[in-house]
């Protein structure tokens, strides 16, 4: 059996990255030192790219920088630059085509169009990276992580910044997302579509245009997130759209307009989750049924909750709410009464947005006070039977 | 001018009224802080308390207390000193004592338990609204001569613009929800000095549910430092005319 070699390249010596791939066997090692100046490199064979300190691609705008199209490839320590911009090719730094056992780790890819693609992947980790785009028109910048129907990937403690989705998911199933920083993002740090059995924890996703978005997938597992000052009219600490058994749990929602919204979910469970200081902290549409909101912290937020229907077929139980006033007389750590979330100036809002302008106003809170203990307007289920008097972990 | 100012402040330093609003205040204030564990809670309790309280205080104070300092107007109108400068000096004096009990009972507090922007712009919302009700209040006890009467007004005036007004400005809201009435809303909130102070300072607290308002109106003024600013400088001049008033009718009173 042929022992594996190992190759160098130097940048602006000898006969360049391609040849050397070109005259390389599976299983060698390719050693780059310096930047290498060379575009649409394609790796066909399973090699090992590892770059020395301060060593990478440019690819002077031909296109792509670096094309995988073979399984068993690792790609490591490399700066990558220097894609063309091109809606029709969507060239990436680093592009991966129907390949499995891929490794890209500790990379650094500067100003690409789309920086990590991976197109009908399976069994891949990229690890590592740091992915930051340059503030382009959102046209003009592709997505950091760019996933399409891939399988058993693994993204974990990848930085992505200023590109228009931070990562983004496509058609990709049993995955794991663990550790990542996404933020300052165009449009969502964290966007997925039609991706199920996938976990996401301990990621922070901060600053982004439209916060995070997910869609059209079931059995999701989000845990530990952090969904920090996503703000504006239609930015949210999480969208959830048609996400069936889906579980969020222990996830920390500060400062967003809106932190968490549920529309046509069905069977999430949202539990031990803490919402502080956002505007509205849950935005519960009468289309989502059967979902479990149990031992959340809704603290400091202008709005506890609202809706936009009558019917209301979610279980709210065992929250703390900063707003709540009752009593507890048998010491169980529950109220005895109900607490009611919607406010009837949340109800207002919601009709009229304007509204807004009288927020904090003696009368409204008069209002909000009298509707919470005889409600007139909100749905009589929309309440919280045994809401906890004491504000649970931390 | 700053003789009165001075004597009038001696005067108002020894007065227990000054000094159970200061007191009260910091009871208050410091009790909330306590009570709630969490200071941005109290912060926002504090905002529903103060910007119903303080001008309450405020207005039946200036009122009270110019009735019952009738006498020694008198005594200074009657020497050489223009009776511009009389007025200024005790609409500066008044400002300035109840100011001083709000920055002890209130401002104290707030440097303490949560220091920043939220807590400055509470206080400068405060401050204005002193301001203003030290000049309406002079303007009405200037206006009245009965001493009941003018504290009733007074009263009246209060409760106007901390509930009614507001209730008032909602039902038309909706009555009239179905016409183009969303500019007009807050140049009407605006003519209440409450709403004002209400607004400088929600414009900062609920800035996240802010940035969610998606009509064209108000995109700017909701989002930005401008509001806040716009606000403040409203109630100034909010505090300027009951004060230029007041100046001319005392200018032609029969004492």
């Amino acid at each position: 059996m042929l022992s594996a070699r190992t190759w160098s390249v130097v940048a602006g010596k000898g006969e360049g990255l391609v040849a050397t791939i070109a005259r390389a066997q599976a299983r060698d090692t390719i050693v780059i030192e310096g930047m290498v100046r060379e575009g649409n490199v394609t790796v066909d064979k399973p090699l090992v790219l590892i770059g020395r300190p301060g060593a990478g691609i440019d690819g002077e705008r031909k296109g792509e920088v670096l094309t995988v199209t073979s399984g068993d490839v690792v790609v490591q320590g490399l700066v990558i630059r220097g894609t063309r911009i091109s809606n029709l090719d969507d060239n990436a730094g680093i592009k991966v085509k129907e390949a499995r056992r891929i490794a890209l780790l500790n990379n650094r890819l500067e100003g690409c169009f789309f920086a990590i693609y991976l197109s009908g992947v399976s069994d891949a980790r990229v690890e590592g990276n740091t992915i930051v785009g340059e503030n382009l028109r959102e046209e003009q910048m592709g997505n950091g992580i760019h996933l399409w129907k891939c399988k058993e990937v693994r993204v974990l403690r990848n930085t992505v910044e200023r590109h228009r989705d931070g990562i983004y998911f496509e058609f990709v199933t049993d995955s794991r997302i663990e550790g990542n920083l996404s933020r300052g993002n165009m449009r969502y740090g964290l966007h997925f579509m039609f991706s199920h059995r996938d976990a996401y924890a301990d990621n922070h996703f901060e600053d982004n245009g439209a916060g995070v978005a997910v869609m059209f997938s079931h059995h999701i597992d989000m845990q530990r997130n952090r969904f920090i000052r996503n703000r504006g009219g239609s930015a949210y600490g999480l969208l959830l759209k048609e996400i069936n058994d889906g579980e969020i749990r222990d996830n920390v929602f500060t400062d967003n307009t809106t932190a968490l919204l549920v529309d046509g979910c069905n069977r999430i469970k949202a539990m031990g989750n803490t919402f502080l200081l956002n505007g509205w902290a849950l935005r519960l549409y009468a289309n989502s049924m059967t979902c479990t909101f149990e031992a959340n912290v809704f603290q400091g937020n202008t709005f506890d909750m609202s809706t936009n229907g009558e019917l209301l077929l979610n279980t709210i139980v065992g929250n703390y709410w900063d707003r709540y006033t009752g009593y507890d007389l048998d010491r169980d750590g529950r109220g005895d009464v109900p607490y009611r979330p919607l406010g009837f100036f949340a109800l207002l809002v919601e009709r009229v947005p304007f509204a807004m302008v009288f927020s904090r106003s003696l009368f409204v809170a008069l209002l909000d006070r009298a509707e919470r203990i005889i409600p007139t307007l909100s749905p009589e289920a929309m309440r919280d039977d045994r809401p906890l008097m004491r504000r649970p972990h931390g | 001018m700053t003789k009165v100012y001075k004597y009038t402040l001696v005067d108002l330093a020894r007065n227990r009224f000054v000094l159970a609003f200061a007191v009260l205040m910091l009871v208050l204030a410091e009790g909330l802080f306590r009570i709630e564990g969490d200071a941005m809670k109290a912060m926002l309790s504090l905002v529903q308390v103060t910007l119903a309280l303080v001008p309450l205080v405020t207005l039946v104070f200036t009122i009270v207390y110019s009735y019952d300092t009738q006498e020694f107007t008198q005594l200074l109108a009657v020497q050489p000193i223009r009776r511009s400068a009389i007025l200024a000096g005790r609409l500066a004096a008044i400002a300035t004592a109840v100011l001083m009990a709000l920055a002890f009972g209130l401002g104290l507090p707030l440097l303490v338990h949560l220091p920043g922007m939220v807590s400055l712009l509470l206080f400068a919302a405060n401050a204005l609204l002193v301001l203003v009700f030290v000049a309406l209040g002079t303007l009405l006890a200037l206006t009245q001569r009965d001493k009941a009467r003018g504290v009733g007004i007074g009263l009246v005036t209060w409760f106007l613009f901390v509930l009614v007004y507001d209730a008032l400005l909602m039902a038309l809201m909706f009555a009239l929800s179905d016409r183009p009435i969303e500019p007009w809303v807050v140049p009407l909130a605006a003519l209440n000095p409450i709403d004002l102070a209400r607004i400088a300072v929600m414009l900062r607290v609920d800035l996240a549910a802010m940035m969610g308002y998606s009509g064209a109106v108000y995109q700017r003024f909701f989002g930005s430092a401008q509001g806040i600013l716009l606000a403040l400088g409203l109630m100034v001049l909010w505090a300027a005319w009951p004060a230029l008033v007041a100046f001319r009718v005392f200018r032609r009173k029969d004492l």
